[in-house]
């Protein structure tokens, strides 16, 4: 009871955290994806773009790009417009403007398995085997699946000139190039030398020795464990050396039609065999490399 | 500042009128479908076969199938589990079991053309040539548009244990045996005679007759125009005479590949033939 009113009184003067009842205004933008997704890392390259000047860190990063979960009702009220708010939310369709960055299954799931551990969810003696089912079933977050929240967005926006889709693998391929198309997205003018300098900011070493400083002061990092980074490998197809090949095949099998059609190569099944994730438009990723 | 005390007392309290925002229960089962495509004459037919001996009307259903728009979290924390509760809602990850109910959007878009005058949001005059591009923009209700609402829920759950797809159309042409593959998926035992005294007690007819009478006591109904009526043709391809050829076209080239996934014949010129794309994805059926 004490803990209700408690909330009643934070409600009353908007210090509670909004999730899903905030209230979103029509300039908004969103940079959406499923947990361990990229989203940390494009939200430092957005703002080492566009708040260059506030010097982008673990510690301001949550009042740049907040999310409804960590900042409060009030601080999304009297932020300066157009706002740009991060979200692992699946398909709103109050969100107008969606940046969507989509990253491939397999690697999402050793990313939260990872991430699980450090905080403090699983120990290390957990094994990802019995992880998987548990990711599988969209049981590890309150986000649904990562096939639920693709496929929500994809179904409901792939198309619209308001949503733009990232593969996080592009992003590590050529994230010049596909930081572009976000500065584009947004109407920021960037120089080649502007996209440049915010990569150079976003670099995974970078930060890495920012995480340093400010893991306390993120929501993100705070009360985690300080012995495993959150800027982990920031590389793609790690699931080819660090998965069992059962894993891969589970995972292949349950979300295959949506893996292909995003380019994702699939191992371990006749990929002709399987059919394409269907009622989008025809235009489609080509295939990642490497 | 008074207003946020009053919500702030009635959020501690669990008063508050939920729509997206309640408790949900693994064994809740929810019938879901875009406004103006079924859901209503749905919760009757599912209410008759839940409660086979009681009357079930426009005074009582929201107490057998209730809606969170008109119904406090605090209401439906205390309801008999496995609570069946009707949503409007766009694809949502807590939904465990849904019985998903689609309509041609050509229809929808009708009804709640008829719908929207009933609620005086506009009025007899309004033109549908206006009301059908609202629509087809997802502007006419809080629910996304039809295809983005249609397009959540099929991408992320079709195909997957503990989701039914309905089509209004096929509850129109044969109730009894769409009400019994809803019974079956309820986990019902429910008896042949049950399903046609159920299908019976919820006909159109009854339904306005009840409606005559019970307005005021359902909240989608109450202080609405009483001259139009909330059950209206209570039928399938209304759309043909009711809606102009542009408009026709207009939402077909919207949704042209969700609505032909469902089955609605298309009838503008130029819309391609269905691709081998629009096979459904059946994520864990593929060997």
């Amino acid at each position: 009871m004490i803990s209700r009113f408690a909330a009643g009184i934070r409600y009353l003067f908007g210090l509670h955290h909004p999730g899903r009842n905030l209230a979103v205004l029509p300039d908004d933008i969103f940079l959406v994806s499923y947990p361990k997704s990229g989203n940390t890392w494009c939200r430092f390259l957005i703002a080492n773009l566009v708040y260059s000047q506030q010097n982008p860190n673990w510690g301001n990063i949550d009042k740049l790009i907040p999310g409804p979960e960590v900042a409060t009702k009030r601080y999304f009220q009297r932020m300066k417009r157009p706002r740009i708010i991060r979200s692992h939310d699946p398909f709103d369709p109050r969100y107008k403007q969606v940046i969507y960055i989509v990253r491939d299954p397999r690697d999402v799931a050793l990313s939260q398995y990872h991430h699980h551990q450090k905080r403090k969810l699983i120990d290390e003696s957990y094994p990802f085997a019995a992880f998987l089912p548990r990711f599988l079933a969209g049981e590890t977050n309150e986000h649904g699946s990562w096939k639920q929240n693709v496929a929500s967005w994809l179904a409901a926006r792939h198309g619209d000139s308001r949503f733009l889709l990232l593969r996080y693998e592009d992003m590590i391929a050529s994230p010049q190039l596909e930081l572009g198309k976000v500065a584009e997205f947004l109407t920021v003018t960037a120089t080649a030398q502007d996209l440049a300098r915010a990569v150079e900011q976003s670099s995974p070493e970078r930060m890495r020795q920012l995480e340093k400083m400010n893991a306390d002061k993120n929501a993100l990092t705070k009360g985690t464990r300080q012995d495993l980074p959150f800027v982990r490998t920031a590389k793609f197809g790690n699931w080819k050396s660090g998965m069992q090949e059962s894993s891969i095949a589970a995972i292949e099998a349950a979300w295959a039609p949506l893996m292909k059609w995003l380019g994702y190569e699939l191992v371990t099944r006749d990929s002709r065999l399987v059919e394409d994730f269907a009622f989008l438009a025809s235009e489609r990723p080509v295939v990642v490399q490497g | 500042m008074f207003n946020r005390i009053v919500d702030a007392a009635k959020r501690a309290l669990g008063l508050q009128m939920t729509d997206r925002d309640f408790t949900v229960f693994p064994d809740d089962t929810f019938l879901v479908s875009y406004p103006k495509s079924g859901n209503t004459w749905a919760r009757f037919l599912v209410g008759n076969i839940v409660r086979p001996h009681e009357n079930v009307d426009f005074s009582n259903i929201n107490g057998i199938v209730p809606g969170p728009g008109a119904t406090s979290d605090r209401e439906l924390r205390r309801m008999a589990r496995p609570r069946i509760i009707k949503s409007h809602q766009y694809f949502d990850p807590r939904y465990a079991r849904v019985i998903y109910i689609a309509r041609d959007p050509r229809d929808v878009a009708v009804s709640q053309y008829h719908f929207q005058r009933k609620r005086k949001l506009f009025g007899d005059d309004y033109p549908i040539e206006k009301f059908v591009e609202r629509f087809v923009a997802g502007r006419t209700c809080d629910y996304a548009s039809w295809g983005e609402h249609v397009g959540s829920w099929l991408s992320t759950r079709n195909g997957q244990p503990g989701f039914l797809l309905l089509r209004y159309e096929d509850m129109i042409r044969d109730t009894a045996h769409e009400l019994s593959r809803i019974a079956s998926f309820l986990g019902l035992d429910v008896t042949p005679d049950v399903i046609q005294k159920a299908v019976a007690k919820s006909s159109a007819n009854k339904m306005r007759e009840l409606e005559k009478s019970q307005a005021q006591m359902f909240a989608i109904t109450k202080d609405t125009r009483q001259d139009v009526p909330f059950v209206r043709a209570a039928n399938a391809g209304g759309w043909r005479s009711e809606l102009p050829a542009p408009l026709v076209h207009r939402i077909e080239a919207a949704w042209a590949p969700l609505m032909r996934y469902l089955g609605y014949e298309l009838t503008s010129p130029g819309i391609e033939k269905p691709g081998a794309l629009e096979t459904i994805l059946q994520t864990a059926t593929i060997s």
